[in-house]
């Protein structure tokens, strides 16, 4: 090579190096960090109005990280956000935080997330203000801890009192492990026996008949008294005691308080008429699904985060679950913000997380009505409750319900997480709007589908229709 | 006698050489080329990329991590029982529901086309009104209709002695249940029919009458074969449609094919895997088997119009 | 005919009855055959009598078990509201209007609005099987809130410029494909007309990825582009739906112009869609409509966008997992629907005109 063309070579080179050099300065470009938002909670009005002053106050307080929001309305009725969010992934134009999500939703994206351990450690973020052990809950073998606390839900009834008072009743006990005290003072343990007692009381027809009245026409009922809202087979199970599904080597197992609650709930529904079927719960006269603020029920087992949908009209207070054969359970919900480990910015994105479990916390979790994980902004929570549910909640109930947490948890994986949840959810609409099954044989039938599911040998079988 | 429209070849340019003959072809592409280009802009690629992707495993949460896996998907649809099932479930609601939505527009038509009734325009705009009404909110009216307790469809037939079914979890009535709400959607393809129908030529119907020919025969001999056209159209339409059919039983039957899998549709189960269970080259393969069925059903419709549809402008 | 005559007189006689009866057969004809239509009509729009009924309520009124929204009527007292029954006296068993203020199993309490200082009344009874006095309460309030809830004219806006522009696209580019399809012997004409058929045969998922991928990487994602462009370049259904009415067009006036030295552009112009304006006019409201509901697109394209939202997608906010109110769902869909019903009434008119111009309907 000569001479020239030899220094024209190390010159280029020499201008390439300090090209690269220079972008490298031209780091003050600020980067973009999105947002993603609807894989739970988060896209109601109020809720829209409250993230995006949190993200134009971190925006404002620093010049190195844009921080955008990507919504997508969870309706609920299809999987919009889950589809959405597997698009952009898919395409290559995946966010780089997603929430708040509990633990259901991130199941769908298993292993998409970042670790943030390194980047704790890497920043000497401090973890003091957290229970160590709802830390640790983020923790997940092979993938490393892929969250941190934000929010907590726990799970207990909302009670209607307008309709304990005017059938006469007392309430339920507010304290959790306290007996029943009914209206003339005697004391009866505050158990299943006894919940389902009150609720058939407070299932009432057009002629004002109860449940428990000979004369009681279950065509047309007026008010009814138990439901579990929101949430499917596992989750309503859960109710008579934590479990699982998947049994050792991945076989599927059916917990034997499980199939006690089933047959409870059925009977509940078809049989003593205190729980409404599907077609009921659907109908207007309980507001199209969401129970409460219909009027006509008296208890509802849900979570915390069920207050903006209960509302401001119908006069609900909160009490303790009761035990079944001596253990309470109050299923848990948990909140969190995460990374996803397809993300060009793992440092940047880590500050916005930080942001908004951190500073920008306490704005978020009110219009979440989620529970602070952080101890130092509970009290400040539940004051704020307070302002807009005026009828006088008792919150000691949710944060005693801490106790009982439900582990395993209900939402945990399985193999096949998404066709196994898809199988249960067809079991739940099975029980809740079909008359006449034979409880045992079907949920023999599900536990044969789930485990073949767990195998990935799953096929469907012909369904009646076909034959 | 010709029929009206059909040109008297006799008359034809004899002299139309080769470059009038040219000229015609540009003239063509040239009309046809904002199709060609969005084809190839907007349709092909994707397509084509779809059908690559059923040769391979792509999964929509690992796009990085794609296999060629050669023929397997299609071994696996052949042997796939739910395959079976959806196609089954999709027969037996077209069997049902191709009837009504290639009659229906038919007679809504000729109910506005008809001179014996007032306000004609307002009862077209009241026609075709539900079929404005966006997917979301009919679902959701459609819901609280059929609700067995609070629905009003029940309650009027409670009032005439009848018990309404559980329209939407019966797996008896959840065909009808989709029939009556795909009713709802027969404004649009009225309009088109209607169209045809006010374009046939009083004359006609004038000299039918003079020669003794009542409704019937009118209806047969005229009005079918100058709308037929458009009663092809809507045939290939409805055919296609069902084959696509989606959003409505999806979203009644939760997304789980409730009650008891009836509405698990050939296209409910395509998108179930490529969006619930993410796979989206079983999905692709599912999708292009669709389409292979349908483009041989389509083919053999359009070698049937040469039979029964007659276009006034052409010869047949 | 018989050999008997018929007396010239009474031929004369009757030729007035049979003109009235005439129009009397007329117009019971025509009332019969509109009753026919309207009851037809009646039970066609009865889940719309839903809609309007439920988005004209509010979330009490939902559940209050009437078909229509009802509210009841309340008396204040001691600076609450109770709400009135129709009371059968215990004694006499005449009817009372009294208000409802304290609710139990067997007896209940009530305050008697003409005399409250009377205290309140004891009543032995269930209160259950009384009847409430109601009143007809329909909740306008509805649209108000769901016109500054949804930010209703920019929505309406964004909705407008979608569906027009996207009409006009598909309207210029199909009828140029179409009459290309119908009177050209294009080579492959066939062929091409089957690949045409063949894009909408195949379901939208599938290529959903792909297509997105690419808006996404030429930058058009969060804008309305995706949405108005690819209908500038023909649409199957309009391609189609035209072709088949083109086809039907009598070639004789095509070749009638050419004979006057048309080029083509003009024999489309001056020829075919004078002929084809009823089902221009199809096409156009078909897109328009199509454009104004689609969902699924704008949702996709225009994540991230909310100013950019039709009324499809941001009728969403009504509609989510945790406090559906359906009765602004139905509020908002009732306020989208006004403008395509609108716009079609008066399209009716341009449309039965194009009739008349062709000289068809005589």
């Amino acid at each position: 090579m000569s001479r020239t063309m030899h220094r024209l070579l190390v010159l280029g080179t020499i201008f390439v190096l300090l090209l690269g050099a220079l972008s490298g300065f031209a780091q003050n470009e600020p980067v973009t960090i999105t947002w993603f938002i609807g894989l739970g909670t988060g896209s109601q009005p109020d809720q829209l109005e409250a993230q995006q002053a949190v993200v134009d106050a971190f925006n404002a307080s620093q010049s190195d990280i844009v921080l955008e929001t990507v919504v997508v309305y969870n309706t609920g009725a299809g999987t919009a956000p889950a589809d959405a969010l597997l698009t952009m992934i898919a395409s290559g134009e995946a966010p780089d935080i997603v929430g708040p999500v509990g633990i259901d939703g991130s199941n769908a994206f298993d292993g998409q997330f970042l670790d943030l351990q390194p980047l704790i450690d890497e920043t000497g973020y401090d973890l003091s203000d957290f229970d160590p052990a709802a830390v640790e809950f983020y923790r997940v073998e092979g993938q490393g801890l892929i969250g941190l606390p934000f929010g907590v839900y726990p799970s207990f009834i909302y009670f209607n009192r307008d309709l304990f008072d005017e059938a006469g009743l007392a309430y339920p006990p507010q304290e959790w492990g306290a007996p029943y005290v009914d209206a003339e003072g005697n004391e009866r343990p505050w158990d299943i026996d006894t919940l389902t007692e009150l609720a058939m009381l407070l299932t009432v027809d057009a002629n004002g008949n109860d449940a428990t009245s000979p004369d009681f026409d279950p065509t047309q009922i007026e008010q009814w008294g138990w439901y579990q809202q929101w949430t499917d087979w596992r989750g309503q199970a859960t109710f008579f005691g934590a479990g699982s599904v998947v049994g050792p080597d991945n076989t599927a197992v059916i917990p034997e308080h499980w199939r006690e609650f089933t047959h409870w709930y059925y009977d509940g529904i078809w049989n003593k008429h205190f729980i409404p079927n599907a077609s009921e719960a659907a109908s207007d006269l309980l507001n199209a699904g969401n129970l409460t603020p219909s009027n006509r029920l008296a208890m509802n087992l849900v979570h915390l985060w069920y207050n903006s949908s209960a509302g401001t009209d119908v006069n609900w207070d909160i009490a303790a679950l009761p035990s079944y054969n001596g253990t309470i359970t109050s299923k848990l919900h948990v909140d969190t913000f995460r990374i996803l480990n397809t993300t060009e910015h793992p440092e940047e994105a880590f500050t916005v997380l930080t942001y908004l479990i951190g500073e920008g916390a306490e704005p978020l979790l009110q219009v979440y009505g989620s529970m602070p994980a952080r101890a130092s902004l509970q009290d400040a929570f539940f004051a704020q409750l307070d302002e807009t549910y005026t009828q006088g909640v008792n919150w000691q109930v949710a944060i005693d319900a801490q106790a009982y947490p439900d582990v395993p948890s209900h939402e945990s994986n399985m193999p096949n997480f998404v066709q196994a949840k898809d199988r249960i959810a067809a079991f739940t609409t099975l029980y809740q709007g079909t008359e006449g099954l034979d409880i045992d044989a079907e949920l023999e039938t599900l536990r044969t589908d789930l485990e073949a599911i767990f195998a990935g040998t799953y096929v469907a079988p012909e369904e009646e229709a076909s034959s | 006698m010709t029929a009206i429209g059909q040109s008297d070849r006799r008359f034809a340019p004899k002299h139309r050489g080769s470059g009038m003959e040219r000229s015609l072809k540009i003239w063509g592409i040239i009309f046809l080329s904002p199709w060609i280009i969005g084809f190839f802009a907007f349709t092909f690629l994707p397509m084509v990329a779809s059908l690559l992707f059923s040769f391979t495993d792509f999964n929509l949460l690992r796009p990085n991590d794609v296999q060629f896996i050669g023929w397997a998907n299609y071994n696996r649809l052949f042997s796939d029982p739910q395959v079976a099932a959806a196609s089954g479930a999709t027969l037996r609601y077209a069997l049902v529901a191709l009837p009504v939505a290639i009659f229906a527009p038919i007679g809504m038509a000729a109910l506005l086309n008809s001179h014996n009734l007032v306000l004609r325009r307002v009862y077209t705009t009241l026609f075709y009104m539900p079929y404005m009404v966006p997917v979301v909110s009919a679902v959701f009216i459609w819901q609280g209709f059929l609700n067995p307790q609070s629905g009003w469809l029940n309650q009027f037939l409670a009032s005439i002695g009848i018990t309404g079914p559980d329209w939407i979890n019966s797996v008896d009535w959840i065909y009808p249940a989709l029939v009556l709400i795909s009713l709802w959607a027969t404004g649009n393809a009225m309009l088109p029919t209607l169209a045809g129908m006010q374009g046939v030529p009083t004359e006609l119907y004038e000299a039918a009458k003079v020669d003794g020919a009542n409704a019937w025969v009118r209806f047969r001999r005229i009005t079918f074969p100058m709308i037929s056209p458009v009663i092809f159209y809507n045939l290939i339409l409805t055919v296609i449609g069902l084959f696509r059919y989606f959003d409505i039983p999806y979203i009644l039957g939760r997304g789980q094919g409730n009650p008891g899998g009836a509405t698990n549709l050939y296209n409910v189960y395509i998108y179930r895997n490529a969006f619930t269970y993410q796979d989206m080259g079983y999905a692709s393969t599912l999708a292009w088997v669709l389409f292979v069925v349908a483009m041989i059903v389509t083919l053999i419709l359009f070698v049937s119009a040469r039979f029964w549809v007659y276009y006034g402008g052409e010869r047949n | 005919m018989a050999a008997t005559a018929i007396p010239a007189k009474t031929t004369v006689v009757q030729h007035t009855s049979p003109v009235l009866s005439q129009y009397v057969r007329k117009f019971l004809v025509k009332a019969s055959f509109t009753l026919f239509a309207s009851i037809l009509l009646l039970v066609f729009l009865s889940p719309f009598g839903y809609m309007v009924a439920t988005g004209l309520k509010n979330q009490q009124q939902i559940s209050n078990g009437f078909l229509l929204p009802m509210s009841p009527i309340e008396y204040e007292y001691n600076g609450a509201r109770y709400p009135l029954y129709n009371v059968p006296d215990n004694e006499t068993g005449a009817i009372h209007q009294w208000a409802l203020v304290t609710r139990g199993r067997e007896e209940s309490t009530f305050i008697d609005p003409a005399n409250p200082e009377a205290g309140e009344i004891v009543w032995q009874g269930r209160w259950r099987t009384l009847d409430p006095v109601i009143r007809f309460d329909p909740q306008w309030g509805n649209f108000i809130e769901v016109w500054q809830g949804l930010n209703f004219p920019r929505v309406f806006l964004n909705t407008l410029v979608v569906a027009v522009f996207g009409m006009i696209g598909t309207l210029v580019s199909s009828i140029a494909v179409a009459y290309g399809f119908a009177r050209f012997p294009i080579p492959g004409k066939n062929i091409l007309f089957m690949i045409l058929i063949s894009t909408i045969v195949l379901p939208t998922f599938v290529t959903l990825v792909p297509t997105y991928t690419f808006f996404a990487r030429i930058g058009w994602t969060g804008t309305w582009l995706p949405l108005i462009v690819p209908h500038f370049f023909a649409n199957a259904y309009n391609v189609f739906l035209l072709r088949q009415f083109f086809m039907k067009i009598p070639r004789e006036q095509d070749e009638a112009a050419m004979v006057d030295g048309a080029t083509p552009l003009q024999i489309l112009v001056r020829v075919i869609v004078p002929q084809a304006l009823p089902v221009i006019i199809a096409v156009s409201i078909n897109h328009f409509v199509f454009a104004w509901n689609d969902y699924f697109n704008p949702l996709i394209y225009l994540l991230g966008s909310p100013e950019l939202w039709p009324i499809s997608v941001a009728v969403q906010q009504y509609n989510y997992a945790f406090g559906t109110k359906p009765y602004l769902v139905q509020a908002t869909s009732l306020l989208a629907l006004a403008l395509p019903v609108v716009i079609f009434f008066f399209a009716q008119k341009a449309y039965m005109r194009g009739v008349v111009i062709t000289g068809v309907d005589k």
